[in-house]
């Protein structure tokens, strides 16, 4: 069953397009990736669906029903981690799930229940009473967090949830929404951390100027590329001739030397760094440290738009 | 609704800076006020009649009409303004000295003044003689123009004094300092536009993150509003109540002994206060940090055009511009606790409460179409 579906969303800001004609498909289930640069349109197209935001064209439909601003049906099984962190400063970390869990569910005793689970969901047993100026960033942000779920949602959206947080917390965040889809909740999650998406997405769409520019599982979109391996070896004063000589070996369809570094990028075959190797050898080239990478997402968006993720 | 009434109002108090400004800063001010008018609270039967200024008078040998209508002059004032005693220049000199008089007037062919000090009582004496000499050269030059109008001219000028008398209706004679309080109660009540613009800034998605978190809840837009404005709206009316209490109570300052009227008039204040804030606060894109300074221009500006700072600011105004003393909230409210407590005249404070309630309605009708947005153009 389909979650979210969103067709032809087209959202502008006077002449630039922030979103253009985006379509989505969001399975029930499903820990769904949208990746991309900043200012791709992730934030954009989430503030979209959660109709808080105009758009000019197109159809957003979750849970299988329009989504306007009154489907309060539907926002009452949507759970919202922002990218920025929303808090009440006065309240302690108690009050604020308490409160904001409090906007979606009215029976106290439960409300109760769902605010001791999402403290202990999130790991903050320790920091009850204390107001959020005294958490650290990574305490912060799984505050943050659950703010959002606590009410126990089957949709959750997770815009960036993990910037800036130490590595401690984040592992915590990650293992707690593959947790949370575990227990059967759908999750949108946005990030332009790579390795995230690919540690925890089932399903991922690559974003860039307001397109989606690739979807599928993390196998199926680094199939959709050209590298099939990347190899990087430190080595001094290469020649041009070396450098044409190297791009000319089986497989190499991209050679690189920056700063003594080479580069090679490789379609997908076996031996390709043992034929390297041997080139190296056969010509008396000095070398230092060898590194053999599968593709990764970076690889794809690379591949896709001739740009690394994070510039 | 219990549970947005609850958290609100914990967010609220416990948000220091905000009830600084609209609580903590009006106090501070009102004690800098009862300190700066010490002298003249006395006893501090503030708002009752002054004190008589001990006043010594010394007499010219030389016998003069001018003498004569000096003396009788004083004469007149003793026992209500002035305590006179006839002395001899020397014994005047000494008991001057001695802090025992304010002052000398000296009753001869032109009358005179010698003071010591630079005080309140001193500039009463100094305005009592300007007073005489500025009535009694104008006698002169209608006798030397029109000796046949000279009668009506006294007439005229006693008239004058008649009616520029300040008595109140209610029975009470009035400290002219006391419009300073009624002017800062009228400031507290506007305070309210510091709580108003945090709470709508927190309310709207783009404004705040918080103000997006809350509209993608299932919770009704106006049920949120309604919450909010219901309890800034309480806090404000406790905190105007507890300022016009520490007035009352700890400076013994007379508002009027109608504490109901009082009440009611701070209802009317703390509503004008938080819609004005609720307007502000939602009215454009500004940080909140520009809407807080514009906080602080809709409230001392007000103020100080309803005598905050300069007691007769508002007087001012009503003789050169009066429509301003009916549309600053600050100036409506300072001159309804006047009504109550000075003139008792109903009428006009009907008259004032009546334009508050309109100011109410509009701020409020113009903010909720604003906030009542569902959807905005960005975030």
């Amino acid at each position: 069953m389909s979650m979210v579906t969103i067709t032809n969303l087209v959202k502008r800001y006077g002449s630039l397009v922030a979103l253009d004609h985006l379509n989505l498909e969001i399975e029930e289930g499903e820990i769904y990736g949208l990746l991309g640069p900043n200012g791709s349109g992730k934030t954009t197209a989430i503030n979209c669906m959660l109709a808080i935001l105009k758009y000019d064209k197109g159809s957003i439909r979750i849970m299988d029903k329009e989504m306007k601003p009154d489907c309060y049906e539907v926002k009452r099984n949507i759970g919202v981690v922002m990218q920025n962190v929303a808090v009440f400063e006065q309240m302690s970390v108690w009050e604020n799930i308490d409160y904001f869990c409090g906007l979606y569910i009215r029976d106290k005793k439960r409300r109760q229940e769902l605010v001791e689970e999402a403290i202990q969901f999130v790991g903050l047993e320790d920091f009850r009473k204390m107001r959020p100026k005294k958490l650290s960033g990574g305490l912060l942000r799984r505050l943050n967090i659950a703010c959002g779920i606590a009410h126990k949602p089957k949709l959750i959206i997770m815009d960036e949830p993990t910037v800036a947080v130490d590595p401690q917390s984040r592992n915590k965040i990650l293992e707690g929404i593959l947790e949370l889809n575990r227990q059967g909740t759908t999750i949108i999650y946005t990030s332009h951390y790579m390795e995230e998406v690919e540690q925890i997405c089932t399903r991922i769409a690559i974003m860039d100027h307001g397109q989606v520019l690739a979807t599928g599982t993390k196998e199926e979109l680094k199939s959709m590329i050209k590298t099939g391996e990347t190899i990087t070896i430190e080595a001094v004063a290469l020649s041009e001739e070396q450098l044409a000589q190297m791009g000319e070996l089986p497989h190499v369809f991209q050679v690189t030397y920056e700063e003594q570094v080479l580069k090679l990028r490789l379609s997908g075959a076996k031996h390709n760094l043992v034929r390297i190797l041997h080139y190296l050898e056969e010509k008396d080239i000095a070398f230092g440290r060898v590194f053999s990478e599968l593709p990764t997402l970076n690889d794809v968006f690379l591949e896709i738009t001739g740009k690394e993720l994070r510039d | 609704m219990l549970h947005l009434i609850k958290y609100q109002f914990l967010q609220t108090v416990r948000e220091w800076s905000v009830m600084f400004w609209a609580l903590g800063f009006p106090v501070i001010l009102g004690s800098l006020f009862y300190m700066s008018f010490g002298t003249s609270i006395g006893n501090g039967n503030f708002g009752e009649d002054m004190e008589v200024i001990r006043t010594a008078i010394v007499e010219e040998d030389k016998q003069t009409d001018d003498k004569e209508v000096f003396l009788s002059f004083l004469e007149e004032l003793d026992g209500d303004v002035l305590e006179t005693e006839v002395m001899e220049e020397e014994e005047a000199l000494l008991a001057l000295k001695a802090d025992e008089v304010e002052g000398i007037f000296y009753a001869g062919k032109e009358p005179g003044l010698t003071v010591a000090k630079s005080d309140l009582q001193q500039s009463i004496l100094k305005a009592l003689l300007d007073t005489y000499k500025k009535n009694t050269e104008m006698i002169k030059a209608v006798g030397t123009a029109h000796p046949e109008a000279i009668g009506e001219a006294v007439k005229a000028l006693e008239e004058w004094r008649e009616t520029t008398e300040e008595l109140s209706v209610g029975g009470r004679t009035l400290n002219p300092n006391i419009s300073y309080f009624f002017a800062l109660i009228a400031y507290t009540a506007l305070s309210g536009v510091y709580l108003g613009i945090k709470a709508c800034c927190e309310s709207q998605a783009n404004l705040s993150a918080l103000g997006a978190r809350r509209c993608v809840t299932p919770t009704h837009k106006l049920k949120l509003i309604l919450g909010n404005f219901f309890v800034l709206f309480t806090i404000q009316f406790i905190n105007v109540t507890a300022l016009t209490g520490i007035v009352q109570f700890v400076f013994q300052i007379d508002l009027g002994g109608n504490a109901g009227g009082i009440l009611f008039i701070n209802l009317f204040g703390s509503m004008i206060g938080v819609s004005l804030g609720t307007l502000v606060g939602s009215i454009s894109r500004f940080s909140l940090g520009m809407k807080m300074g514009f906080g602080v221009l809709f409230t001392l500006f007000p103020g100080f055009l309803a005598g905050l700072m300069f007691g007769n600011m508002k007087n001012l105004i009503e003789q050169y511009c009066p429509v301003i003393n009916r549309i600053n909230p600050a100036a409506v409210l300072s001159d309804s606790y006047y009504c109550m407590a000075v003139y008792n005249d109903t009428e006009r404070m009907a008259r004032n409460l009546l334009i508050l309630a309109v100011m109410c309605a509009v701020c409020v009708a113009a903010s909720f179409i604003v906030v009542r947005r569902e959807r905005y153009d960005s975030i």
